[in-house]
């Protein structure tokens, strides 16, 4: 391990042997992390690789289940809910938590607002905040409300507001994930100039070439095993895309079919474009399974969402099986043969306290019509076949769908998808926060549907996944496809290095 | 790779399930226990017959109110509503007269026209909440503020009174018996079976507790929840509506006391049965007893002498808060 | 203190002035304020209904006269008007039938203090002394005259049942005041409860009375609006025939009954809302004529039957 800038001061935050299970599922083993005044120590890693759970029981907001943290030297246990700020470790959340109706002073003294004769002394907290902004060189007015501010101006005042209570350690989790170039070029000096008065910075960020030019030090996880924490200069992107993906593909997969290439196309979509999304197209083949790659934000579920009608479709086009179509709504999409299954199954997927019967029949009820009334007979029946089809565990019948566990919600929400019996399934995050028995099973269920002529378009953030189903696989970055991989062409560092920007322009 | 769903039930839920059930039920027996325990005319049929056929006003609005309360809305302006509607018809009828004369014919068009009037008003209501994207509290709180004032100008701050012979033609359906069964009963339990088939039976009812439940799943799942949400306010007005054909005929009169606060009797009607305030969940025949028995709860009152007239709200206030402490800590328990 | 005794003087009085004055009309222009209760029962719609055909008439009357009037739900309401008057209005006096004169007692002195003519109605104040004029209807005298035609009409004694009104002041006027009327009698009050002066309560308490007690012979509703949700209650059971009732106010429909000579509504008591319009009058003379009219105007509760009832048929108005 070779020593960054601030090799000669002792490390002011440690984490030793840091292990963290949930429940049952280990999510860090033994990790060792430290950081120094004045330096920039970047964590990389994939999407699931531990570093959000890392940087939470760095701050307090979560605690190891094994391991030391020790601050100055000393071992601590770490305050929860964001007290370790008292001790000068702040994070800063990717989504801000600032009040969009303050103005800037009073987010910056809020909760430890200035008082005389008891009553708030206005005059001199924005008084104070105005030299404050003036060291940082932020140019914002401190009486303007927040929801005036641009994103990046807002994480300006978080950073501020870190500094005003005295931060000597500032975790920032993806803060460049919604700035542009030259915002991005802004908060570097703002770090620059932090780490100049001795800050401790922790950064995590999924673009690699930021990593490079920013940090220090760069500790890589992943599947939340410490790969390597090593000086950034002795980095390069190639070998850090290794070394954050480098696994052997398993048998968790099934064996890959060929894909059909005279199969007929199904779908075709021409220059998509609506909120989030810039300009899509791309074809899907019956049979064949479309994997969808990118980082969280790149677009991939808004396409999906656009497709369906869930979004407002600015502009583009869609075919399906040759004919022009516009879904205004899901029941339109759905009658078409073609549905999305979302990825967030407990705010949009399922009801949670209700019971897995209303669950599984809710979007195809007209199918369990006796005259005008709903025969529940036969929606036992689609119950039972969906049951037996993708082995949903239930304790008993009556159970509300929000006592399943994780990986049997996903099977009934599967189940729930397939009642409509579509041509094409788009899966978003399909296996998402489940145990690997159960996202075996389910890349089973979508290799099998395909061989059964379904199309399936397969969103997913982990990149194993992707690699181990697709037929093909399109990489998103910004809200556009920036690249096409087929055959051997779909591996983890290719499409790591497409998401990233290393490689591949957005195509038009 | 098992099938482990069992139909079998652990006992334990099972008699929780059964509490569940139970509970109005429960209360009112205790009711009537009470009540007959304290006067000797207390379970006669015609006493009986009073509480239920009082009841039916409100019991229509409020089986309006678990429709919309089910799909997760609220509508605060049903009393005042019913007394617009009631306003209106009277304002037809006896403009009419003079053409229709003063038989069925009069009143059949009064009718039509109040259940007409009532389905319109839901409409404005669902309109603003749908497609206007205002909390349905805002939208229904101004419109009951609405609806009274209409009633009042409309009355001149006084009292319309129906035409005399038309009121007689028309008040067979306020006390008039079929079997010895007061009309008004007689309308509330076909309103009542016909609801409870359609909220347990039917897309309509499956969908409205989907939206109750959780807005966004619905939306995934292929449910038009905009006009669902449509259709509760609009099916609310079209039986407030009915309620105020129900009761024109009571005193042949409408004015700006007229229904007021049955709002919030409907409200507590709903929540006394066992329909989730937040939506989601919602049963009639429960909503049918919780009416029964603020109805009881009024009755037992004037019946007995030992409580001061003066603290018959408190005692009301008191059984309602009971009888959603009860649900709320069979929730917990689950 | 002029103390002038009946509607009807008030009523002379006011029409000589109104003709006095518009011979003398002044140059000089004064606005009068009126505030009154949002019509939420049947007595309060007669209040508004009588005030504004006062206020358009008096407009009309004395070109030098311009009102303002006001109508408020609740006392926060009527205090927020009284407030808005004197900043923006600028009101030279007040006409004021405060819905719950308790609470705005503070409010109307603070009228007064600011040098206003300040007139009140039906509710006297919790503060003597406040108002230049004070015109009411007499509350114990409703009750009074009500127990007096009780005793007569059950010269031996009788089950009665009373319905109240809400629990405010001038209700408690009435009923103590009925209570002490009959003190002494064989008259029984086998129950009381409050109807709220509101047809469905008076339905609803009436049917649980004929269930309660298998004899009662007469029922005091109090309030002509209550007395009609009685009649319809006793109309159903079928017991139209065994008692008779009284409700009070005077309101058309019963005037009406009484007038014909029914059985079951021989009389009624009168306190009509037009006092309003009796007040607004005096005060439009104050203005207009510089008329001595400061006191107090206690309106008489008169026993209405079928011999007098003609005098208190107002055929135009809605209550």
């Amino acid at each position: 391990m070779s020593m960054g800038n601030g090799a000669s001061a002792p490390p002011i935050l440690a984490a030793e042997r840091i292990s963290k299970s949930f429940g049952e599922v280990p999510v860090l083993f033994s990790i060792d992390f430290d950081v120094r005044a004045g330096e920039v120590h970047a964590i990389i890693g994939e999407n699931g690789a531990g570093k959000s759970t890392l940087m939470k029981i760095l701050s307090g907001f979560e605690q190891p289940t094994s391991g030391t943290i020790t601050f100055d030297g000393k071992p601590v246990t770490l305050p929860p809910n964001g007290e370790a700020e008292g001790m000068g470790i702040v994070l800063i959340h990717q989504e801000f938590n600032l009040a969009e109706h303050l103005t800037v002073t009073e987010s910056i003294f809020l909760g430890r607002e200035l008082k005389r004769f008891g009553l708030l002394d206005v005059r001199l907290m924005r008084a104070q905040t105005q030299t404050l902004l003036d060291t940082l060189h932020v140019p914002v007015d401190p009486t303007a409300r927040i929801a005036t501010l641009s994103v990046a101006e807002r994480q300006m005042i978080e950073i501020a507001k870190a500094i005003s209570r005295d931060a000597r350690v500032l975790i920032m989790d993806e803060p460049t994930a919604v700035l542009s170039v030259a915002e991005t070029e802004t908060l570097f000096e703002q770090i620059n100039r932090l780490t100049e008065r001795g800050v401790a910075i922790v950064f995590i960020s999924h673009k690699l070439d930021e990593v490079m030019q920013l940090s220090d030090r760069v500790t890589i996880l992943r599947d939340g095993q410490l790969i390597a924490s090593l000086d950034a200069s002795a980095l390069t992107p190639d070998s850090a895309a290794q070394m954050m993906v480098g696994r052997e593909l398993s048998n968790l997969y099934p064996p890959k079919h060929e894909p059909d290439v005279d199969a007929p196309l199904v779908l075709s979509v021409q220059n998509l474009q609506s909120a989030g999304v810039r300009g899509v197209s791309f074809k899907l083949r019956r049979g064949e399974i479309l994997g969808f790659a990118g980082l969280i934000g790149s677009g991939r579920t808004a396409v999906a969402e656009t497709m369906v009608g869930l979004i407002h479709r600015d502009a583009g086009e869609l075919e399906l099986n040759g004919q022009k179509v516009h879904f205004a709504n899901v029941a339109q999409s759905l009658a078409a043969g073609i549905v999305y299954m979302t990825k967030d199954r407990k705010g949009k997927g399922l009801m949670v306290n209700m019971g897995l019967r209303p669950n599984l029949t809710l979007p195809t009820l007209d199918r369990h019509l006796n005259g005008m009334f709903i025969d529940s007979a036969s929606e036992a029946k689609a119950l039972e076949r969906a049951t037996r089809r993708f082995d949903i565990r239930a304790r008993d019948a009556s159970v509300r769908a929000g006592q399943l566990s994780g990986g049997n919600q996903q099977k009934l929400m599967l189940g729930k998808t397939m009642e409509s019996e579509p041509d094409i399934i788009i899966m978003d995050e399909p296996t998402r926060g489940i145990d690997v028995g159960t996202k075996q099973q389910i890349y089973h269920i979508v290799a099998a549907l395909a061989a059964e002529g379904k199309s399936i378009i397969l969103i997913s953030s982990e990149l194993q996944e992707v690699i181990g189903l697709s037929h093909r696989v399109m990489v998103m970055r910004n809200g556009q496809i920036v690249g096409e991989l087929e055959g051997t062409a779909i591996n983890e560092e290719q499409i790591v290095r497409h998401q990233m920007g290393i490689e591949g322009k957005a195509a038009a | 790779m098992t099938t482990a769903v069992k139909e079998s039930a652990p006992s334990a839920k099972s008699r929780r399930l059964q509490m569940n059930v139970l509970g109005p039920l429960i209360a009112l027996l205790l009711l009537l226990i009470l009540g007959s325990l304290l006067n000797g005319n207390f379970l006669t049929y015609g006493n009986m017959a009073n509480i239920v056929a009082r009841a039916s006003f409100i019991g229509i609005i409020a089986i309006g109110a678990t429709f919309v309360i089910t799909s997760g809305g609220l509508d605060l302006s049903v009393g005042s509503m019913a007394a617009f509607i009631a306003g209106m018809m009277i304002i037809i009828i006896n403009s009419a007269v003079p053409s229709l004369g003063t038989g069925w014919t009069v009143v059949a068009l009064g009718i039509i026209a109040g259940l007409a009037i009532g389905a319109l008003a839901g409409a404005a209501n669902g309109l603003l909440v749908t497609a206007g994207r205002i909390e349905p509290f805002i939208v229904t709180l101004g419109s009951l503020g609405i609806f009274r004032a209409l009633i009042t100008f409309l009355a001149n701050g006084g009292t319309l009174n129906l035409n005399f012979q038309a009121a007689d033609t028309y008040s067979p359906l306020y006390s008039g018996n079929v079997f010895g069964i007061p009309a008004p009963i007689i309308v509330f339990a076909v309103v009542a079976i016909i609801a409870e088939v359609v909220m347990r039976r039917t897309t309509f009812g499956r969908h409205l507790s989907a939206i109750g439940s959780n807005e966004q799943v619905a939306r995934y799942s292929a449910i038009k929840v905009d006009r669902v949400r449509l259709m509760t306010y609009v099916l609310q007005g079209f039986l407030v509506g009915m309620a105020a054909v129900l009761y024109v005929p009571k005193f042949g009169s409408a004015n700006s006391s007229t229904a007021v606060l049955w709002e919030l009797q409907a409200i507590a009607a709903v929540i006394i049965g066992g329909t989730m305030l937040r939506g989601g969940f919602g049963r009639i025949w429960g909503t049918v007893v919780g009416v029964i028995i603020l109805e009881l709860i009024g009755n037992i009152l004037n019946l007995q002498s030992f409580i001061s007239p003066y603290l018959n709200q408190a005692f009301q206030g008191a059984i309602i808060i009971v009888a959603v402490l009860l649900q709320r800590s069979r929730r917990t328990t689950n | 203190m002029n103390l002038l005794k009946t509607t009807a003087l008030a009523a002379l009085v006011a029409s000589s002035f109104a003709l006095a004055s518009a011979a003398i009309a002044q140059d000089k222009t004064y606005v009068i304020g009126v505030s009154v209760p949002t019509a939420d029962h049947g007595w309060t719609g007669g209040v508004d209904f009588f005030a504004q055909q006062a206020v358009d008439r008096l407009t009309k009357a004395y070109p030098n006269l311009s009102f303002v009037l006001a109508t408020a739900p609740d006392s926060t309401k009527q205090a927020a008007d009284l407030e808005d008057m004197i900043a923006t209005r600028n009101i030279d006096g007040l006409v004021i039938l405060p819905g719950d004169p308790d609470a705005m007692t503070a409010s109307i002195k603070k009228v007064k203090d600011a040098g206003k003519w300040v007139t009140v109605v039906d509710r006297a104040l919790s503060q003597p002394g406040i108002e230049d004029l004070y015109v009411a209807g007499d509350n114990p005298g409703l009750g009074t005259t009500t127990a007096d035609y009780f005793k007569s009409a059950l010269p031996n004694g009788g089950n009665i049942v009373v319905l109240r009104g809400a629990p405010i002041p001038i209700d408690a006027q009435r009923v103590d005041a009925f209570m002490a009327g009959i003190k002494d009698t064989q008259i029984k009050v086998l129950d009381t409860q409050f109807a709220n002066w509101n047809r469905d309560d008076g339905y609803k308490i009436m049917q649980d009375f004929l269930t309660k007690y298998p004899k009662i012979d007469a029922v005091w509703a109090q309030d002509d609006d209550t007395l009609v949700g009685v009649l319809k209650a006793l109309k159903e059971a079928g017991r139209e025939n065994e008692m008779w009732a009284v409700g009070g106010a005077g309101m058309n429909q019963i005037i009406k009954m009484v007038a014909s000579g029914s059985a079951q509504v021989p009389v009624d008591v009168s306190y009509n809302p037009n006092m309003v319009a009796t007040a607004i009058d005096l005060t439009a003379l104050h203005f207009a004529a510089n008329a001595q009219v400061d006191g107090k105007l206690i309106i008489n509760s008169t026993l209405i039957t079928k011999d007098n009832a003609a005098q208190f048929d107002y055929p135009n108005t809605p209550f």
